[in-house]
C-alpha cells in the first residue's frame, strides 16, 4: 500500500517531491499512513464553530479514514490573528502534532443558503494543494464534504473517490421487501417503492439517475425500471417466467438479465426499454446474474451447468464461456469491478455465504469475510470499497469493507433485514 | 387469493364425497406428512388458527389416530386453507385435497411421496376441477442465494407441471411461477423448517 503510494505521488506530484524531499521521506517510510489534520471550516463574520462546521469536518475524516489512505482527526485552532489572507495559515501548531495535511475552510449560511469552501495543504511544504467552493442549500453539506473528500483522494492517490455516490437495497422495514436508497455512509435513507408486495435486486443506471429492480407487484416477477427523482415505474420486461437480476450496460444502453420464458433461466440482454431481446446462453442449466465488464464487452454470470452454482465469463455476444470459479462448490453474486481486473462474489460453504473477489483470470481467489453470513457484493465506483449485506451477531445491514476486507462497518441503523446492495457509479 | 379459497370451499362438498375414493392413496400421504419433525409444530397451528373446521373431513381417512391433529395442520398449511370459519358455517367440512410436494436440497426432481401426492392432485383436478386453471408455485428454503432460488423455485414447478401432464391433466390448466425462498411456509432456520419451505404448492386461480 504504501509502496502504490509512493509512486502515486511521484506521478502526480514530481515538481514538489523535487523541490522538498522531506515530503517523501515521511511518506516512504511505510511506517504510517498520511496524517490530515481537519481544522473545521469557519464561519464567516462569526467567531464559534458551529454545528455545520462539525459536520462538515466529520464527514470528511470519517470518508478519509476509510479510505485506508489517510488518517484524519478533527482538530480545532483558532484563526491566525495575524493572518493577511485566508491563505495565510500559521502551519506550526499544525507541524507540531505532526500532521502531514491540513484541510481548512469557510463557510456562511443565511436564510437556507449555503457557501462552503475548503482547501487542502500540504503541511510540511506549507503550499495549498487544491481548494473547492461550493453553492447551495444547507441541506446539501454533506453531499458538498463528501465531494471535497473526492477532491482530497484525487490529489493524493490521482484517483478521486466516489463518497458522493448512494446505494441502494431492500429492506424489510416495512414487514414488505421494498427498494430503499441511500449515500454511501448510509445517510439520508429513503423509501423509493411502496407497493407492498416482493421487490428485489436494484441496479443503478450509469449515471446513476434511475434504477431498475424486480417486482411481484402485477404477480409475476418482472423487470421495472423508475428514476429516483419520479414514483412511476415503468415495466421493462413482463415476459412469462422469470424477469431477474437485470444489470445495465456500461454505456446504460442495454440490460442484461435472466429470463425464463423459453423454459429456463437463460442471459439475454434487451435494450434499455425492454425491446430487442438477444439470447446468450442456450444451456438446460440455470443461468442467471449476469454482470457487465467495465468495457462492456464481456459478462460474467452464474450458471448450474456443472452440477452446482459456479461463476463463469462470456463475450457479450454469448461466446467464448469459461469457468472462472474452480474452488468452492455454490459461487454466486459475480460483481464485476470497476477496473476490470477483478470480480467479486458469494460463496456458500457450510457456515454460510462469505464474499470473495477473484481476478478474471481465476488467479489471486481470496476470501473477505468470515463472520456471519454475508452476500451480494457491489463495488463502489473507484473500487476502493465493496458494499455487501450481512447478517451478523454484530448486527444485520448493509456493510461496506475496502476492497482488501479491511474496515468492515455496518452503514444501517434501521429495523429489518437488509438484502441486495448495488452501489452507484455516480 | 381470498376469492380463489371462496371456490375452492364452494367445490369442497363434492370433494368431500370423494374422500372416500382417496383413501388408497392417503397411506403414502400419512408417510410423507410424519416425516415432518414435530419441531414446525407450533408454527404451523399459528396459521392454520382460523380454519380448526377442517378437522372433519381429516376424520375421514384412516390410521388417522398415528397423528391425527398434526396431519390436519400440516395438510392445511399446504393449501393454504386461512379463511375465517363464519365465512363458511354452511360447509363445516371443507377440504381440498391438493398437497403441497416437497423436494430435496437444491433439488428439483421429484421424490416417490411427491410422486404419490401428485397422483392423487392430478386425480383431484381430472375428477373435479375440470376446466379449472391451477397455479404451481415453486418455493425454497432460507439457504442458497435468493436470485438462485428464484430459478430453482421454478425449475420445481416445472417439474411438478410436467409430471401432472404426464398423468393426463391439460396442460394449459396449469400455470407456474415461482416465490423463490421469499414466501416461506415456515419461520425457522433448522432442517425441520428447510424441508417444509422445499416446496411446490397448488393454487387453485379464479
Amino acid at each position: 500500500m504504501k509502496i502504490v503510494l509512493l509512486v502515486l505521488l511521484l506521478v502526480v506530484t514530481p515538481a514538489m517531491l523535487h523541490a522538498q524531499p522531506g515530503y517523501i521521506e515521511v511518506t516512504a517510510s511505510g511506517n504510517r499512513q498520511l496524517r490530515l489534520a481537519i481544522d473545521p471550516p469557519h464561519q464567516l463574520g462569526s467567531p464559534a464553530t458551529v454545528a455545520a462546521a462539525k459536520l462538515a469536518s466529520d464527514v470528511i475524516a470519517y470518508d478519509m479514514n476509510m479510505s485506508g489512505v489517510i488518517t484524519a482527526e478533527v482538530r480545532s485552532q483558532l484563526p491566525n490573528p495575524r493572518a493577511l489572507s485566508l491563505l495565510d495559515i500559521d502551519f506550526a501548531p499544525w507541524l507540531r502534532t505532526g500532521s502531514d495535511l491540513l484541510v481548512s475552510g469557510e463557510f456562511s449560511l443565511k436564510d437556507g443558503r449555503l457557501t462552503i469552501e475548503f482547501r487542502l495543504f500540504d503541511v510540511i511544504n506549507r503550499k495549498l494543494l487544491t481548494s473547492k467552493r461550493y453553492l447551495g442549500t444547507a441541506k446539501e453539506l454533506r453531499r458538498f464534504s463528501h465531494s471535497f473528500s473526492d477532491e482530497i483522494l484525487r490529489v493524493i492517490t490521482g484517483e478521486k473517490g466516489a463518497f458522493t455516490t448512494r446505494i441502494a437495497y431492500v429492506s424489510t422495514q416495512t414487514g414488505n421487501k421494498e427498494i430503499y436508497i441511500m449515500d454511501w455512509d448510509g445517510y439520508n435513507p429513503a423509501n423509493l417503492t411502496k407497493n407492498g408486495s416482493i421487490n428485489l435486486n436494484p441496479d443503478y443506471s450509469p449515471d446513476g439517475r434511475e434504477i431498475i429492480f424486480t417486482s411481484y407487484k402485477h404477480g409475476n416477477p418482472d423487470l421495472y425500471r423508475r428514476s429516483l427523482t419520479h414514483p412511476a415505474e415503468v415495466a421493462v420486461s413482463s415476459r412469462k417466467g422469470l424477469n431477474i437480476t437485470g444489470s445495465w450496460s456500461p454505456d446504460g444502453s442495454k440490460i442484461a438479465l435472466s429470463l425464463s420464458k423459453d423454459g429456463d433461466a437463460e442471459i439475454y440482454t434487451l435494450e434499455k426499454d425492454g425491446s430487442h431481446p438477444v439470447r446468450l446462453t442456450v444451456n438446460p442449466a440455470l443461468d442467471l446474474y449476469p454482470t457487465w465488464s467495465p468495457d462492456g464487452k464481456q459478462l460474467a454470470f452464474v450458471s448450474d451447468r456443472l452440477g452446482k452454482p459456479q461463476i463463469f465469463i462470456m463475450n457479450a455476444d454469448g461466446g467464448n464461456v469459461r469457468r472462472l470459479t474452480t474452488t468452492g462448490n455454490y459461487n454466486v453474486n459475480p460483481r464485476w469491478s470497476p477496473k476490470g481486473d477483478k470480480i467479486a462474489y458469494s460463496r456458500m460453504t457450510d457456515g454460510g455465504f462469505n464474499i470473495f473477489t477473484i481476478a478474471t483470470d481465476g488467479s489471486s481467489d481470496t476470501q473477505l469475510t468470515t463472520e456471519g453470513n454475508n452476500e451480494n457484493p457491489s463495488w463502489s465506483a473507484d473500487g476502493r470499497f465493496i458494499c455487501f449485506s450481512s447478517k451478523r451477531s454484530s448486527g444485520n445491514g448493509v456493510y461496506v469493507m475496502r476492497a482488501d476486507g479491511t474496515g468492515q462497518t455496518n452503514m444501517t441503523q434501521g429495523k429489518g433485514v437488509y438484502f441486495q446492495p448495488s452501489w452507484s457509479l455516480q | 387469493m381470498k376469492k380463489s379459497m371462496v371456490a375452492l370451499l364452494a367445490v369442497v362438498s363434492m370433494v368431500a364425497l370423494l374422500a372416500g375414493g382417496c383413501a388408497s392413496n392417503s397411506e403414502a400421504v400419512k408417510k410423507d406428512t410424519a416425516s415432518v419433525p414435530a419441531a414446525a409444530a407450533p408454527v404451523a397451528e399459528k396459521v392454520v388458527e382460523p380454519a380448526k373446521p377442517v378437522q372433519p373431513v381429516e376424520t375421514v381417512k384412516p390410521a388417522e389416530q398415528t397423528r391425527p391433529a398434526e396431519s390436519v395442520k400440516e395438510e392445511a398449511v399446504s393449501n393454504k386453507v386461512a379463511k375465517p370459519a363464519e365465512a363458511q358455517p354452511a360447509a363445516p367440512a371443507a377440504e381440498i385435497n391438493f398437497e403441497t410436494v416437497y423436494f430435496d436440497f437444491d433439488k428439483s426432481d421429484l421424490r416417490q411421496d411427491a410422486r404419490d401426492v401428485l397422483s392423487k392432485n392430478a386425480e383431484t383436478i381430472l375428477k373435479s376441477l375440470a376446466g379449472a386453471k391451477i397455479k404451481i408455485e415453486g418455493h425454497c428454503d432460507e439457504r442458497g442465494s435468493a436470485e438462485y432460488n428464484l430459478a430453482l423455485g421454478e425449475r420445481r414447478a416445472i417439474s411438478v407441471q410436467k409430471y401432472l401432464t404426464t398423468l393426463g391433466v391439460k396442460g394449459d390448466s396449469l400455470s407456474i411461477i415461482s416465490y423463490g425462498k421469499e414466501k416461506p411456509a415456515v419461520v425457522g432456520s433448522d432442517e425441520a423448517a428447510w424441508a417444509k419451505n422445499r416446496r411446490a404448492e397448488f393454487v387453485l386461480v379464479k
